[in-house]
């Protein structure tokens, strides 16, 4: 029950009283509840390796491995994902970074509505070759930020930032969730990989499979964008997705965006996840058109493998063609490496990257990353 | 050509299955009694994989599954999700970059059972031995 005073004491400005009020009232759910809320077998439990569990006033807390913290029954689940990443590239350049930790907040406080917020700790500690010592220049990014309404599987609505849906790999870009420390060149600054705006998604489910859309565009002023490689004014765009329940999918997307002199510019994409047995998974994934902030048209394609060749280890091999817009030549590359996910949790990967020519955008070299969820 | 001849075989049992299809366990996909509408197979696995969030009525479904290892869990996910434990990790991984998890889960059979006719947005599944009149079979698997 809440007590009058203390709302009286916050208006007028006592906050510090209101704090520790609640930081007692908090410690005291926590600590002094009593157990009565304690999980039975009959209580479900969150899927996933459990760390640990505390049974409070709040409902069950437990975190479990992987899939982060969840907070009673608020609806509240604070997880995420840290990389340690390595690289030496050919010509001797050599770099490791801590990437993250990146922190997934997710609230659901109702099945109908839901927050989401990606937060990205950066720059927390880098070396470099040729510079002396661990550097560190922490800030916090805010990756993606949106909420979601939805009373059905058909219509979804939501708004804020959120990863833009082209293609295949950029739903998912991060470390943990890909085969490869790298990602193809076809993603690298070719479209805004975030969109600020608004986004109407649905599923629905006709024999074997799932038919899901995406409509979006960016409508609002862009949050906190990527300074080096801004956000179109404006953009729209559409994704179609054909997920079949026998291993494979097929989507296609399309981008439209305003460039800065008022004109538009168009680009399609088409992609093809295949996993013919439980071992092997194929993935083709292609785009073709004017990016944001190029003039000329570009087009490329990836084609990747990933085979289990013995139980949690994969090998990997990537094969990418990219001819960038402009004068430069257009760039062979391939990635061969492996994975080894000897938890859901944790990911350890090691590749190398072939290139016909030298170009910054494609450096050869050797590769590697450590990833956790958390 | 010996070389060769090793090299078409692991290449064709990294493609082969890894189990067989005929394998028979009588699991039986259960709702509560109030719910009437029939379900197909392909839609027991849109819920699982928490595509489909919603009966038809517009009420959250609630999939419960075993615990990680059950016989019963990997024939399930086998039969319906048509995919391994594995597989599946690396699917709700993916979700999880969304804020979505998987299924909740039960410790026993019957939990399953008492909690799915407890709860009228709850699907579970079930030996068929152990279906009874306090949950409605939608969905026979073999």
């Amino acid at each position: 029950m809440s007590d009058p005073k203390s709302e009286r004491g916050a208006q007028n400005g006592r906050r510090p009283w209101g704090r520790v009020a609640g930081a007692s009232l908090l410690a005291g759910l926590l600590v002094v509840a009593p157990r009565s809320a304690a999980a039975s077998e009959d209580t479900p439990e969150r899927a996933g390796t459990e760390v640990f569990h505390l049974d409070t006033a709040l409902g069950r807390i437990d975190y479990h491995a992987g899939r982060g913290l969840r907070l009673g029954n608020t609806g509240l689940t604070i997880g995420g994902f840290a990389i340690v990443n390595a690289e030496r590239l050919e010509g001797g350049e050599s770099r490791g970074d801590l990437e993250g930790p990146t922190f997934l907040f997710s609230f659901e406080p109702v099945p109908f509505l839901r927050g989401f917020a990606e937060l990205e700790t950066t720059e927390l500690a880098h070396v470099r070759s040729g510079q002396s010592g661990v550097r560190s220049t922490p800030g916090v990014d805010i990756e993606r930020l949106y909420g979601e309404a939805g009373l059905n599987d058909a219509l979804n609505f939501r708004i804020g930032k959120f990863q833009t849906p082209i293609g295949r790999w950029n739903v998912a870009p991060a470390e943990p969730f890909v085969w490869t420390t790298s990602e193809p060149l076809i993603l690298e600054d070719v479209f805004d990989d975030k969109t600020t705006g608004a986004m109407l998604r649905g599923s629905f489910f006709p024999r074997d499979g799932a038919l899901s859309y995406s409509l979006y565009g960016a409508f609002f002023d862009p949050i906190d964008p990527d300074a080096e490689a801004p956000p179109a004014k404006h953009s729209a765009g559409a994704y179609l997705e054909w997920a079949s329940l026998g291993g494979w999918s097929v989507g296609a997307s399309y981008f439209a965006s305003e460039t800065t002199t008022g004109k538009w510019h168009h680009l399609g994409g088409a992609d093809l996840l295949w996993r013919p047995t439980d071992r092997v998974e194929l993935t083709v994934e292609g785009i073709f058109g004017k990016a944001p902030r190029e003039n000329g048209v570009l087009a490329g394609f990836y084609a990747q493998a990933v085979v289990e060749t013995l139980p949690t280890l994969y090998a990997v091999g990537r094969y990418e063609h990219f001819e960038p817009a402009g004068d430069d030549p257009a760039i062979d590359l391939f990635d061969v490496g492996f994975a080894w996910v000897p938890f859901y949790w944790l990911r350890l990967k090691a590749d190398y990257r072939f290139a016909d020519h030298l170009d910054e955008r494609s450096a050869p070299g050797l590769r590697a990353s450590f990833s956790i969820l958390f | 050509m010996a070389r060769r001849l090793l090299g078409l075989a692991a290449v064709l049992a990294l493609l082969a299955p890894t189990r067989g299809a005929g394998e028979a366990v009588d699991v039986v996909v259960i709702v509560h009694p109030r719910r009437t509408s029939q379900l197909s197979l392909e839609d027991v696995a849109q819920i699982y994989l928490k595509r489909r969030r919603f009966w038809d009525d517009g009420s959250p479904v609630v999939p419960l599954n075993l615990r990680s290892g059950t016989p019963l869990r990997e024939h399930f996910s086998r039969v319906v999700l048509r995919d391994s434990e594995a597989r599946l990790a690396e699917y709700w991984n993916r979700q999880y970059f969304y804020g979505i998890f998987p299924p909740a889960t039960l410790a026993s059979t019957e939990a399953v059972r008492r909690y799915v006719a407890s709860d009228p947005n709850a699907i579970g599944y079930l030996p068929g031995s152990e279906v009874d009149g306090s949950v409605r079979a939608v969905l026979h698997l073999r």
